[in-house]
């Protein structure tokens, strides 16, 4: 394995943007592909990162950090990258419920996805069911609803008739969570997944676009 | 020298340091400003003195502004009860009073330990376990699944006439549900006019941190002002997430969205009866919960006190509260350390007792155990009387080196009135405790709990108030529904 790329890991892991967006271009200089720093470099890097997180070694600003280092590697290998190879993992429309004001938790789940490589498109606080649906039209594929308030819960399953009745439901998967969403909720109204916080939110959106 | 011990305070800041925050509070709300989605509250500010940007609902407050609706905020007021006996006057350095934590919707249920919704049943018999319990001093909102959304508010509301003659704080969902709550106090306390003189409820209203007050909160502020109902200006950044990861740009946020508050209120209302409630929280930087039982939260809430202090204005802090699941040992910890650094931090209102995991589950038990908790906060800051007798040399005298105090006349005076008398905690042989069936602490709460529902009858309303509030009632829901 190359030295430039170990230490690109560790300028990921430590959050290095200027340092990771140089070795980069050192790497290409020296003539490795673009696909392999990619891989080995920077997705190598933030495996790390998402290790630790989970382990409880790193906390949610760190990794947001280290997911924006990544990102401006990235930045420098996309013109030479197949675009199915960088394409991003999917869009995802978010959006706190009609009637609640709560949206720490959504940010934070769209923060977490976005470094994760999520494009996305924040509806933001007290978002109607035709909203959702707007948004999705202009194209989306998963939506991520959130929900603090009990009251504000069934906003969940009428957005997601609205999207069956717009033909947009097999469009997209839905994922839903917020302090009092259960799991069970989310199979009873129809939802493809429930995520529990903001990493496995990102597991969970992940695993229904792979 | 003759008298009550003095009451015990637990302070953080020096006085240089809150001066200090509070001269930083009044240069963000010039220079930073809040955000307040009102147009009214925005004219309001703007004719007031504040700069206005009304394209990003910007009110740019000057100190001179703040320092005169500081003024007008009244030093203490009652939060009176439907039964005068149960009134809780807010005043500092007088003793504490305590209420449930509102708002939740899910139970752990008495009977079969499982957690599951919260049911108008439930909240029926929540509402008198609470008339019934002395730590508990007055009633807020806790709202069960199987109840009209749109008005549930209002239904809430009548339920807890019905079941309390204790002070009642309100949750609102909308201006309009306020103003017909604010009718229905005002038929029990005898009219509008009596409604001001005795607020019989009180309200809280919450900005979103950062410094954004919504439009439902500027009317409130202000339906508040109108009706003379005691409201608290509930802060609650949470560190790391809404606020700042550091406690002291923690506590100066909050500190700044409390005089933000007061300005929109005292400026319609010059009078109003407004609290400090400093509700800080901190994310958990690992998952992004909030959390309700972290230490940071004791001592931050404490620094929110000494604000209060400063600014004269009563204070309510978190009492029992804990981020556990179920009535375990973290729950207990948690919810003993908030409650007394809030009882010893000069809290007025000690807020959260039988709530759960954050603020979404309540349990019968846990507000039994939480009422032993309140008590014995109450006690701890009560202090004791010191005075010749007491000090008891002369019995000391009469017992002399060797002999016992329990037949001496000095024993027999003050034998009751000196001990907390504890409702919960076993303190017999283990023989005894053994015969009565090795019962734990949570499942004697829990057989308290339903010794209580199986006798007490709540004072109840006079019919014809009774009948007057149904028919508001009716009424509110039928508008509600159009």
């Amino acid at each position: 394995m190359s030295n430039i790329l170990e230490r690109m890991r560790e300028d990921i892991y430590n959050g290095n943007v200027d340092e990771v967006a140089a070795a980069t271009q050192k790497a290409l200089d020296e003539g490795m592909s673009a696909q392999e720093i990619l891989n080995n470099g920077l997705v190598g890097g933030m495996d790390v990162v998402g290790r630790d997180f989970k382990a409880g070694i790193l906390f949610i600003p760190e990794v947001l950090l280290c997911a924006k280092t990544m990102h401006a590697g990235l930045e420098v290998l996309r013109p030479l990258l197949a675009e199915s190879d960088v394409l991003s993992l999917g869009k995802i429309v978010i959006g706190t419920m009609a009637g609640d004001l709560h949206d720490i938790g959504k940010n934070l789940v769209g923060m977490m996805l976005q470094g994760a490589g999520f494009e996305i498109v924040d509806l933001g606080t007290d978002v109607s069911p035709e909203k959702f649906v707007e948004a999705v039209r202009e194209g989306a594929n998963l939506v991520g609803m959130s929900a603090l308030l009990t009251t504000t819960m069934p906003g969940m399953k009428t957005t997601i008739e609205a999207l069956t009745e717009a033909g947009l439901r097999d469009h997209v998967k839905v994922i839903i969570g917020g302090a009092p969403v259960t799991a069970g909720f989310a199979k009873d109204i129809g939802a493809d997944a429930y995520a529990a916080d903001a990493a496995s939110a990102v597991d969970v959106a992940r695993g229904l676009v792979a | 020298m003759e008298g009550k011990t003095k009451k015990p305070l637990v302070e953080y800041l020096s006085d240089a340091q809150v001066e200090r925050i509070h001269e930083k509070s009044l240069g963000i709300l010039e220079n930073t400003g809040i955000q307040v989605d009102h147009e009214e509250g925005l004219k309001a500010l703007e004719e007031a003195g504040a700069k206005v940007d009304y394209q990003a609902q910007r009110a740019r407050i000057p100190r001179g502004l703040v320092t005169r609706c500081l003024e007008t905020v009244p030093e203490k007021f009652t939060l009176a009860a439907r039964n005068p006996e149960k009134d809780c006057p807010l005043v500092r350095g007088g003793r504490p009073y305590s209420r449930n934590g509102g708002g939740a919707d899910f139970t752990i249920d008495l009977e079969t330990g499982k957690f599951r919704p919260l049911l108008l049943a439930d909240v029926r018999s929540y509402f008198r376990l609470m008339d019934a319990l002395d730590g508990i001093s007055f009633i807020a909102p806790v709202f069960g699944h199987d109840m009209p959304v749109a008005g549930r508010d209002i239904l809430m509301l009548r339920e807890a006439f019905a079941h309390t003659d204790k002070p009642i704080h309100l949750r609102a969902f909308t201006g309009e549900t306020l103003k017909y709550m604010f009718e229905m106090a005002a038929i029990v306390a005898g009219g509008k006019e009596q409604l001001k003189e005795r607020p019989i409820v009180s309200l809280l209203e919450a900005p979103i941190s950062p410094l954004k007050f919504l439009d439902v909160t500027v009317d409130a502020l202000w339906l508040c002002g109108e009706y003379g109902i005691p409201l608290d200006v509930c802060v609650m950044p949470i560190s790391g997430g809404t606020g700042p990861m550091t406690m002291a740009g923690n506590i100066q946020l909050f500190n700044t969205e409390f005089l933000g508050g007061v300005v929109i209120s005292q400026l319609a209302h010059p009078g109003a009866p407004l609290q400090y409630a400093a509700r800080p929280m901190a994310m958990d930087m690992r998952t992004g919960f909030s959390l309700a039982g972290s230490v940071e939260l004791g001592i931050m809430a404490t620094a929110g006190a000494q604000m209060a202090h400063y600014y004269n204005v009563p204070i309510s802090l978190h009492g029992p509260w804990s981020d556990s699941m179920t009535h375990d040992g973290q729950s207990m910890l948690e919810r003993t350390y908030l409650t007394l650094m809030a009882a010893l931090a000069g809290a007025n209102v000690l807020v959260g007792a039988g709530m759960m995991q954050q603020s979404l589950v309540i349990s019968h038990e846990q507000l039994v155990i939480d009422d032993e908790i309140n008590r014995i906060a109450f006690r701890t800051v009560e202090g004791f009387e010191i005075d010749e007798e007491r000090l008891a040399a002369e019995a000391i005298a009469r017992v002399g080196p060797g002999g016992n105090f329990l037949a001496d006349p000095h024993t027999m005076k003050f034998l009751r009135g000196e001990r907390y008398v504890p409702s919960l905690l076993y303190r017999n042989s283990r023989e005894a405790w053994e015969e009565s069936g090795s019962k734990t602490f949570v499942e004697r709460a829990r057989e308290k709990a339903r010794a209580i529902l199986r006798e007490h009858e709540p004072n109840p309303l006079p019919e014809d108030v009774s009948r007057d509030l149904d028919d508001l009632v009716s009424d509110a829901l039928r508008s509600l529904e159009k």
